[in-house]
Parts: C-alpha cells; structure tokens; sequence
C-alpha cells in the first residue's frame, strides 16, 4: 500500500471499513467533531446514534454475539467513556468481540483535569482484553488493525482505543491497512495431539460420558462438531447459560442448562458422568455451585478451554487441552472415527433420553400445576416464536425464566449477561442484535426493574426502524432479589418493590411503538402477531405475579445435588 | 507461602507497569519488590517481580500475565536455578570511632563497600542475595540504622534456562 497524506479521522474511518465493518453505535462529542465529520461524509459504515452510551457498547455487544462478527461503539471523552464502562465490563465478562473507540482532550491536556477529561485508558484497563491511547496520528493504523485482530483471536473479548482530539485532526503520511502485529500476543489455537487422543480414548471406553457446553463452543462457531460427537458418542450435552444453542435444546441427548437455576437432569447428569468433556467453559459459581464434591465425583475430568489460565482455575482437571474448542473437536471426531473402539453405552444411553423426557415434558405443558403466569408466558413464547428468532434478556428472574423455559434450537439465538449479570442489558442488546440479523424477529425477554435502566433508547429504535419487541414479566419487583428474600431473609422485602411502576404501554406509545399489555398467557400470540405485524419497535406488558419465583434452584452454599423446589419436576 | 520471583519481558510502553501490577491487585497479592530496567532487547525491559504465595496462586497469575498484550515472556524462577541479587544503601550510626571501626570491619567481612563516611555516620552499600543482605541489616541494627534503601531483587536464571 502506498503512503497516504491523511487526518486522524479519515485513517480511522479507513482502518475501519478495511476490517470490514459495516455498523457502529455511537454519541459524538467535543473531542470527536474531526472523527463524525468524516462519518458523515462517507456511506460504507453505517452509525447508528443512541440514546445512552452504556446502549452503544451493549447495542455493539449483541451485534457481535449475534453476527459472529465484531461489535463497535464508539463515545466522547469523559463522561461519554465513563458511561461505556458498564457496557464494556459486560462484554469482556462474556468474552465478546467488541471495538470501542473514545474521544479524548488534546495530548498536551491530558492529566490536567482538562473539560471532559477522565483517565479513560486507565478506568478502562480492568474492562478490557486490551486498551490502547494514542499519542501520535502515525500509530493509528497500526492500532486499529491490532485492536481487531486481537479482540476477534483467541479468547474473544474488548479492545479500547483512546483517541485523542489533536491525534484525530492532525494530518499524517502513513501505509494503511499494514498486517504487523504484536510480539507478545500469540493466541493458543492448536490443541495438542497427545491431550486430543488421550481425550477421544477417554470418551470412547467411558460408561457414562457427557459434554458439557460453554460460551466457547458458540464463539468458535464449533456446533455441529459437536453434535456429531455426542451423536457418535451417545454422550449427553448438559449447557453452561453462555453455552444455550451450543446444541439444539429438543435434541433427545440435551439435557439443557446446568447449575444453579438449571434443570434438575442438567445437575444430576454432571453428578452422574463418568467422563466429562468440558468444552469452552470458565466453570463459574453459578454452575459448579458450591459443593464441588458433588460435582462429577466419579468422572475423567476433561477442559478443553483457549485460555491456559481457565486451566485448573476453579476446577482441578485430568486433561487439560489449551486451544480452540473446534479444532480439537475435529481431532477427537478424526480420531474415534478412525478407531471405532466404541464401548457399549446402551444404558446410559437411555438414562439421558429419560431424563430429556422429563424436562421436556414440564416445558411443554404450559398449564402445568403449580405453573406461574412468568413460566406460562415464557413457554408460550417457546410455543410461538421460531427456531431462528433471536431471545435477549435482561437480569433477574426473567433471565432465568428465559434460560430455563424458552428452548433454543440455534446458536446466537439466546443473548444474555452470563458473567456481569447487567440489568438494562437486554434491550439495547436486541437493538444490536436486530441491526446484525435484520430478518430475523428479536425479542427481549425483560423485567420492569431492568427494562427501566436503558429504556430510553426506545427513541432509538423509533428513529432508526428498529422493530424489536420487549416482552416486560410485569411484577412490579426487582423480583430476583425478591425472591432471595422471600427464600433465605425472612420474607422482609427491603427496597426490592417498585411501588408506581410506570405505565409502560403508554410510556412506549410517547415514544411511537406499537404497545399493548397481556393478563392471560393466552393473549399471547394475538398480540405479539399485532406487533410483529405493525413492523415498529414494541412493547407489550405482561402481567405476571409478584409472588412468581424461579425454581427449582441451588440455594446459596449448596451443590448441584442439593436443589430446591423441584415439587413441580418430573421424578424419575 | 514462599516468596517467588517472576521475571517477564515486557513492552517498553507506558502503561505496561499499571496493567501488570493491576493483576496482582486483582488478585488480592501484594507485591514484595519490583524491578523494572531495559534489557538485551530494543523496545523491550525486563521487570522482576517479588511475591508471597502459594504455588497455585503463583502458578494463576504467571498464566494470567502471560495472556497480557504487552507481556512477551513470564518465568517463574527458582531459587536454585537462580542468580538473584539485591543491593541495599544504608546509614549507620557511627556515636564514635570505636564503633565506626566496628562498623568498617564488619563491613569489610561482609564485602559491602564504605561508600561515604561522615563524623557520626557512614554510608554502606552491598550488593548480594536478599537473605544475606537481610542478616547484614540485622546487625547494622544494633548500631542504629538511620536509613536503609534497598533496590528490590533481579534475577537471571542460570545456564540456558530463565527469562
Ligand atoms: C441471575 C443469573 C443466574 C445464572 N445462573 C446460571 C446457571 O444456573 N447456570 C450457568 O451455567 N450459568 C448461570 N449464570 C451465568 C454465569 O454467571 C456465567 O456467565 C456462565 O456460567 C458462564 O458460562 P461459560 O463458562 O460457558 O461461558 P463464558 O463465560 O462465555 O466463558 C467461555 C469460556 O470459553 C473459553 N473460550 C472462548 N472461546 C474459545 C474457543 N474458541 N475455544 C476454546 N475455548 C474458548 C473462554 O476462555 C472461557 O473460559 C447465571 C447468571 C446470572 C446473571
Ligand atoms: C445494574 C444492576 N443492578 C443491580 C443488580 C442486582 N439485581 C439482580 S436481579 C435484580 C432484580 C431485577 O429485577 P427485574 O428487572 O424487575 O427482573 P425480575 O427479577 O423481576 O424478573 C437486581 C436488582 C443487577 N444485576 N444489575
């Protein structure tokens, strides 16, 4: 490539399309006047302007997870930055590719309390893979292009770039698009042969094997491998919440999520293994739960996880694979396909269909006794809405509702704050996600108390055609924390009622969506018709119970063999 | 709990210190000394790093530092495979010339060097292992140590090995 004489701002916008990025959410400011002004002057990218930058990052975070590909945001200095950071810690918690650019004061005022000033680089360090602030306009594309490769390689996650306003006006002659990269970032992608086999021999001569799936399977785009795996193997595949997709939640080996809001079968399966192959995940709290005797006691404990430090972290392991979950698939699928030394698994073959039976019954029956109005209106939606519809959430029980009633037959169809747990997150997420798959019906699975947070970007969607649905469980509660106090303080209610919760039918009409509100599950279909059918953004406000708890779970301190309120599941 | 030393080859760019040392306080370790200085390498410097901890815990930050952009190499190094030094700069209280020879004599036996000497006080430097220089402070102690700097260790593993 030839050198080029260039402003700032125009090698940003170039670096930009050359990484092929066709959408970004973003508030401009002060300090990116010179970055908007070469935004407006082009068409390749398209800016999406939100209401909120916490929105923007999110907005980019659901893009990324639907699209595979990866997420931009971008907001000004100071207080534009600040209000990234929850977005970005939110991302990086769930390892999702995302590019956030910030304006910054003139390099001469930096560290000097300058207008809209804020230590971005160092506020953004912990929320990060990796963060870089520029000093000089030559450096950029070099930059940008490593902030791509590294927030797309390895262990997917978060790349700031802190752009300071003179660096961005100021003109340089420089080589775009340059392919150099840094010593010191080397992702480990190849898993090793030796690991690989010793795996396959593992699972082939196992009594009772189970996959266990992660967010990792979903980011290395590993899904059908390992369906053929289980297939093979007749293995089970329990879920992590980041792994919901990873295989399709009807299919007779899935016993669906596992953990401490999980399914009863989930758990008892990971009990039960004697072998169990853990793809792409991190083995969080909310999954091993608490007592870790009970969590595959008698099992070969196999990871296969990109990132060495997730090695022997929470879990002590037997084989231990660093590398890329689809590559070592591929081996291990190579390998049992070339041996043939499958032993008999009849048996527990058809302990898993069983216990798939179960859970898949209590899913199915919407008028189940003991059912509530939010499990009805979730599995009704499950009834409803096709296999490549996309589910956000927000946080609380409606998440874990989501999670455990809604069954997702695809991968980056259920979107949702694994790791931070970020209330608000849900709708600016479908935002994104319905910018990343146009055709496809987005609906946020929301709580009154979340969709309150980041509401206001409901402008957004209005302005810019973006028809998604927010299905709000309207309990007038923060109702997962409720609940917790309801089981485990007493039943007193400390700040957990919202008292006047808004009219959030009319709240939506003032902002020109389609609304309407739902008593009865039954009065689903008809309205969420009415609503797809208007084409525009809508809310429709369902009414469920104050009292509606989320069950059965994993009380605090407890193992995955210790839930309670499984009165409604299924004995077998 | 034991005190390791890790050596990393690091970027020479600003903001490598933060983002390396905010690991550690992530993790709730604290840090015993720290060096940093270039190295054989252009662009890049060398840190050596003291912490107390268990070898897993040890063994989770080595790995998570070496997942840092900016982190081109981690070594745990042992102490036996080891060279590592540590020079230390003291004031001793010398009340008169009996107990400055003292001083000096003890000094010499130590092979620390007399880099400054007034009326009542000299100035000491020595360059050793940290457990030596640890009992030489010690009984500089008993004449009264009015300041003491130590540089922290570096280290540089032996034969091929290290980083
Ligand atoms: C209210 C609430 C309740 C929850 N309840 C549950 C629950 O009951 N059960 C549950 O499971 N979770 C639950 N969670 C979510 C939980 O907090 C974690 O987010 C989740 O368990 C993490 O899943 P994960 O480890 O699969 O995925 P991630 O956190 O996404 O981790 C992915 C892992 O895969 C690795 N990886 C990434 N890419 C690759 C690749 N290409 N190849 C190989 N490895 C790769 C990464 O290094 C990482 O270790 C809950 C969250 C909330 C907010
Ligand atoms: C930003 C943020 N603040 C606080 C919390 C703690 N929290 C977790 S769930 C929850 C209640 C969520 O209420 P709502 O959105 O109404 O959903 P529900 O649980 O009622 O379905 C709260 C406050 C959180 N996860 N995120």
């Amino acid at each position: 490539m030839s050198r080029e004489k260039l402003s700032g701002a125009e090698i940003v916008i170039e670096e930009l399309k050359d990484e092929g990025v066709e959408v970004a959410f973003g508030i401009p400011g002060g300090v990116l006047l010179d970055l908007y002004d070469v935004i407006y002057k082009q068409d390749a990218i398209r800016h999406i302007l939100m209401r909120h930058e916490q929105c923007a990052a999110h907005a980019a975070d659901g893009y990324a997870r639907v699209s595979g590909r990866t997420g931009v945001c971008i907001a000004t200095s100071g207080p534009g930055a600040t209000n990234l950071v929850t977005g970005l810690a939110n991302a990086s918690m769930d390892s999702v590719p995302v590019v956030a650019l910030t304006g910054q004061v003139v390099t001469s005022a930096i560290g000097t309390n300058a207008f809209q000033e804020a230590s971005t680089f160092t506020i953004t360090m912990p929320v990060t893979k990796h963060n870089f602030l520029v000093k000089r306009t030559e450096d950029l594309p070099k930059v940008i292009h490593n902030a791509f490769h590294i927030a797309s390689t390895g262990r997917k996650g978060v790349v700031l770039v802190d752009l300071p306003k003179d660096v961005l006006a100021d003109v340089a002659k420089v080589n775009l698009h340059p392919k150099e990269t840094f010593a010191g970032y080397k992702p480990n992608i190849k898993p090793n042969k030796v690991q690989t086999k010793k795996t396959a021999e593992t699972l082939a001569t196992a009594e009772r094997p189970l996959i266990l799936a992660g967010g990792g399977v979903i980011s290395s785009n590993a899904t059908e491998e390992l369906r053929s795996l289980a297939e093979l193997l007749g293995a089970g595949v329990v879920t992590t919440l980041m792994g919901k997709g990873a295989i399709p939640e009807d299919h007779p080996l899935c016993l669906g999520m596992a953990g401490m809001h999980g399914h009863v079968y989930a758990n008892r399966a990971i009990n039960e293994c004697d072998a169990l192959l853990a793809l792409g995940t991190r083995f969080s709290d909310r999954l091993t739960a608490w007592q870790l005797d009970q969590f595959a006691p008698d099992a070969t404990m196999i990871h296969v996880d990109i990132d060495t430090a997730e090695i022997n972290k929470n879990i002590q392991v037997d084989i231990p694979i660093v590398g890329d979950v689809k590559l070592a698939l591929d081996d291990i699928l190579k390998w049992l396909e070339k041996h043939k030394k499958l032993g008999g698994k009849s048996v527990w073959m058809q302990r898993i269909k069983e216990m798939h039976s179960a859970c898949d019954e209590c899913i199915k029956d919407v008028k189940r006794a003991g059912t509530s109005l939010s499990d009805m209106f979730v599995k009704e939606l499950n009834r409803i809405l096709d296999d490549d519809a996309v589910i956000t959430t927000e946080v609380g029980q409606c998440q874990m509702f989501a999670a455990h009633y809604y069954m997702t037959k695809r991968p980056r169809r259920f979107i949702t704050s694994g790791g931070l747990g970020t209330m608000g997150f849900g709708f600016p997420a479908a935002i994104g996600a319905q910018v990343g798959a146009p055709d496809n019906k987005v609906v946020d699975i929301a709580g009154d108390g979340s969709f309150l947070m980041t509401c206001q970007d409901l402008a957004t969607c209005v302005e810019n055609d973006i028809p998604v649905v927010v299905c709000i469980l309207d309990n007038r509660y923060l109702g997962m924390v409720r609940q917790w106090q309801e089981l485990f303080f007493d039943k007193k209610y400390s700040h957990t009622g919202l008292g006047l919760t808004p009219d959030f039918v009319k709240l939506a009409e003032a902002f020109g969506c389609y609304a309407e509100r739902v008593e009865k599950p039954e009065g689903l279909k008809d309205v969420l018709g009415n609503a797809f059918k208007s084409g525009k953004p809508a809310v429709i406000d369902l009414i469920v119970g104050k009292d509606d708890k989320i069950l059965p779970m994993i009380p605090p301190g407890g193992g995955i063999m210790g839930m309670i309120g499984t009165e409604r599941c299924k004995h077998i | 709990m034991q005190t390791h030393i890790v050596s990393l080859l690091v970027e020479d760019r600003p903001g490598v210190l933060t983002r390396m040392s905010g690991m550690f306080t992530m993790r709730g370790i604290n840090i015993t000394s720290l060096t940093v200085s270039p190295c054989e390498k252009k662009g890049l410097s060398r840190m050596t790093v003291a912490i107390k901890g268990t070898e897993s815990e040890v063994e989770k930050v080595r790995k998570q530092l070496s997942n840092l952009i900016e982190v081109v190499k981690v070594v745990d190094l042992r102490a036996a495979e080891a060279i590592i030094c540590d020079l230390c700069l003291l004031k001793v209280h010398t009340k008169d010339s009996e107990v400055r020879l003292e001083v000096m004599q003890l000094a010499q036996s130590y092979g620390a060097k007399i880099m400054d000497a007034a009326l009542d006080s000299v100035i000491l430097e020595l360059t050793e292992e940290p457990m030596k220089i640890d009992r030489f402070v010690d009984l500089m102690q008993h004449f009264g140590v009015k300041q003491l700097f130590r540089t922290g260790v570096t280290a540089i593993g032996r034969g091929a090995g290290g980083g």
